[in-house]
């Protein structure tokens, strides 16, 4: 690979360009989350070199967690964040504790415009929300890829199962995914560190599931925990889980999976990589005479100079959202809509998750039995409801798709508040172990309709100068029905099970309340009706690459994570490829 | 060598952390503290005594040894509204009034049943607004006791790190 670094800094003719123009780089990667950690790791184990993007600040592993190590009595207010911190977040909810406050932008870092209400979490600090995601790692099937031809939604992907298949397996050696081998064609099994256990209940509830339904099944969910180090995680300086369940604010052993503990170390140690934090990217440059992108326009966030990087190719990995929005910005002669958009699909068809159905219950059997640890993954129904074919009688007929099913829950330790003086003490200091609690969330797929989408605001602008995202996004009716279903089926299995005091409801949270949007410059078959090709190029843009949530046709109902890295070393592989033959 | 790095995660992890960057203070002392005393100092004593007598000392350590009082008053001074802060004023007012109209001296020169009548009358009083400073007090309190170090590592047993996770064992036998 030819290395092309400071060549274009080093001619002399034109001072004031040279200043800008600091760097030329084979590759550049926009973000340094779950996606762009891949990108990263994998074009700069390629030999390129790579400049990766970030628009917060740095966090090295394990010393950039500050909390990590804290036990409760050290934060000053038990995690309660005081109100007059909390007032400088606006109406920014997630990661609210003190635990966790450091990894929460404030409003005025990206205001954005809710044409409807809309929940947008973002993790712009190196690492993005590898280090804030749940960690559930399921792969997609064909039922789930076939998913848009089969009902006439969206557009067909242009891949299948077996097209990412064997990304999967490569991304999970990597990452290290505890998971059982379960045998289900609709859930397929990958490459598995061993699982962690199910609980008491959960496993009742499997056998229940088991002998009452044929068309269910309750499994342990695959986590990107590491139950057994490999030498691929040592040599990483990851260590086992310690099963603390303190993963969001950093694992200091790298226990789990984060572009921190793993990725970008990793690219790190070829000496290829220049991580840049603090470069908000403003727009990708495309040179209209060569016909292809040039290089990224970014605004230095300490300076707000801005500057402009240089490379062959160029990796979007800015989180769906956010990667919309610098593609809607990235505009030319050539593409005065944004870049790649010459069909006025980009932005549209945003879909996310749907997690409003929920479900609690108590179970009053096992009392002679606990639970011993802390347990970080949790019981997973794969998706049943039309799941062979859409059905055309009886509940499930009702909407398209279906939901997979989170499950958990244990015995807590019960306080005795009552009374007050030595008989209080005496309660507080020997608490009860309580109930059997059992809970159940809804992971739905939406739909993708053209209506949601998003778009750059006319007039406003941040603090950069960068023009507003405007988010247009709602439920659909065929949402509401999925839920009530949800509703249904669940109390009839919980019921089933034995479970008591159930209660399930329908949360009516905002779109994107998830953290799973995804979509707007969705992968397809045709140019005109697609952003993306089946090696996640833009069609009319062949160097630019977009590999995180937003190159999604549609959603499945599975955390998407695994997906958007099996995806980006796939993409990073092929582009490489190209840029070798000379034909990118 | 790939051993050596992953011993020095480890090492590092188990050091914990000396010193915050900048980018972390929004919640250190400095950026939360409130920059006034919420409660005057006679307030402050029946607030102390209050403590003390939900959970006292026995053979093992009080709410009051272990600075409960002082979490309380914090709490309420950052994480609440100011009609919550009112109304713990007004309560322990109320608090050592009603101490005086009943045993003819302030609250903290009663003996411990006293107190505990006291705080009973407060308990149960018609008032919305006296039950509603007695439950944040007291919840304050229980809050503050069972996640303070002592009673956390010597009562609770409290393990940061597992290491494992078993998920069906014999419950252990209820002590007491």
């Amino acid at each position: 690979m030819e290395t092309c670094a400071i060549e274009a800094a080093m001619k002399p003719n034109n001072r004031e360009k040279n200043r800008r123009a600091t760097v030329r780089y084979d590759a550049i990667v926009i973000g340094s989350g779950i996606s762009g950690g891949w990108a990263a790791k994998e074009l700069t184990g390629k030999g390129l070199k790579t400049l990766v993007l970030e628009r917060g600040r740095d966090v090295k592993h394990v010393t950039d967690y500050p909390t990590a190590n804290l036990n409760p009595w050290e934060f000053e207010h038990r995690g309660q964040v005081p109100l007059a911190v909390r007032a400088q977040y606006g109406n920014i909810r997630s990661f609210m504790r003190e635990e966790t406050l450091h990894w929460t932008i404030k409003p005025d870092e990206q205001p954005f415009v809710e044409e409807q209400p809309f929940t947008w979490t973002r993790g712009y600090h190196v690492g993005g929300k590898s280090l804030l995601w749940a960690r559930q790692t399921q792969r997609w099937s064909d039922f789930d890829f076939e998913g848009p031809a089969r009902d006439g939604f969206a557009v067909d992907w242009p891949i299948r199962y077996a097209d990412i298949a064997p990304w999967y397996s490569y991304v999970e050696k990597f990452a290290g995914i505890s998971g059982n081998k379960d045998g289900l064609p609709h859930l397929p099994d990958g490459e598995f560190l061993p699982p962690i256990e199910l609980n008491c209940v959960e496993t009742h509830f499997q056998g229940i599931i088991a002998q009452k339904y044929n068309d269910r099944q309750l499994i342990q969910g695959r986590c990107a925990h590491i139950t057994d180090p490999q030498p691929i995680h040592i040599e990483q300086g990851r260590a086992q889980c310690q099963h603390r369940n303190l993963c969001v604010r950093g694992c200091p052993f790298g226990g789990y999976f984060s572009s921190n503990s793993s990725t970008l170390p990793w690219a790190e140690k070829t000496g290829n990589m220049t991580l840049r934090p603090h470069s908000v990217v403003h727009s990708i440059i495309y040179d209209e005479k060569k016909g292809r992108a040039s290089g990224v326009r970014v605004i230095d966030a300490n300076t707000k100079e801005m500057l402009e990087f240089y490379a062959n190719v160029i990796f979007v990995n800015g989180s769906a959202l956010n990667s919309n929005q610098i593609l809607l910005n990235s505009t030319s002669s050539r593409f005065p809509n944004g870049l790649g958009n010459d069909n006025g699909l980009l932005g549209k068809f945003v879909a996310w998750h749907n997690y409003r159905g929920k479900i609690s219950a108590q179970f009053d059997g096992f009392l002679d039995k606990t639970t011993d640890g802390k347990n970080p993954s949790n019981g997973y129904i794969p998706r049943f409801r039309n799941l062979h074919k859409q059905e055309t009688s009886g509940p499930a007929s009702r909407f398209l798709r279906g939901y997979a099913v989170g499950v958990g829950g244990g015995r807590g330790m019960v306080q005795n508040r009552e009374g007050m003086g030595l008989a209080l003490k005496e309660q507080l200091l020997n608490p009860q172990l309580g109930p059997w609690n059992v809970s159940g969330w809804m992971m739905g797929e939406t739909v993708p309709i053209e209506r949601n989408h998003v778009r750059l605001d006319a007039n406003l602008k941040d603090k950069y100068g960068i023009p507003q995202l405007v988010t247009s996004a709602v439920w659909t009716e065929n949402d509401d029905k999925m839920v009530v279903d949800y509703m249904e089926q669940m109390t009839e299995m919980f019921a089933a099970a034995g479970f008591i005091n159930i209660k399930a409801l329908d949360s009516h949270s905002n779109p994107g309340s998830d953290i799973h949007e995804m979509g707007g410059v969705r992968m397809g078959k045709d140019p005109k009706t697609s952003l993306l090709n089946e090696w996640n190029q833009l069609h009319s843009v062949k160097n630019v690459f977009v590999t995180d949530g937003a190159c999604m046709t549609s959603t499945g109902t599975q955390n998407p994570s695994l997906t958007y890295m099996a995806l980006t070393a796939r993409a990073a592989d092929y582009a490489v490829k190209q840029l070798k033959k000379k034909t990118l | 060598m790939e051993r050596r790095i992953a011993l020095k995660q480890i090492a590092l992890a188990a050091g914990g952390l000396l010193a915050l960057p900048d980018w972390a203070n929004a919640w250190t002392k400095t950026s939360v503290r409130s920059g006034y005393v919420l409660l005057d100092p006679t307030q402050s004593q029946v607030l102390v005594e209050m403590v003390d007598t939900l959970i006292p000392a026995s053979d093992t350590l009080g709410a009051k040894a272990l600075g409960v009082p002082d979490f309380v008053q914090k709490m309420v001074a950052d994480c609440y509204e100011a009609p919550v802060q009112q109304n713990l004023k007004t309560g322990l007012e109320a608090v050592d009034a009603a101490a005086k109209a009943k045993f003819n001296q302030s609250f903290v020169r009663c003996d411990a049943a006293q107190r505990m009548e006291v705080l009973t009358q407060i308990e149960i009083s018609p008032e919305a607004s006296r039950k509603e400073f007695y439950s944040l007090v007291k919840n304050l309190t229980i809050q503050g006791y069972t996640t303070s170090e002592y009673v956390m590592t010597k009562f609770l047993h409290y393990n940061p790190i597992p290491g494992h996770f078993y998920g069906c064992v014999p419950a252990p036998i209820a002590q007491k």
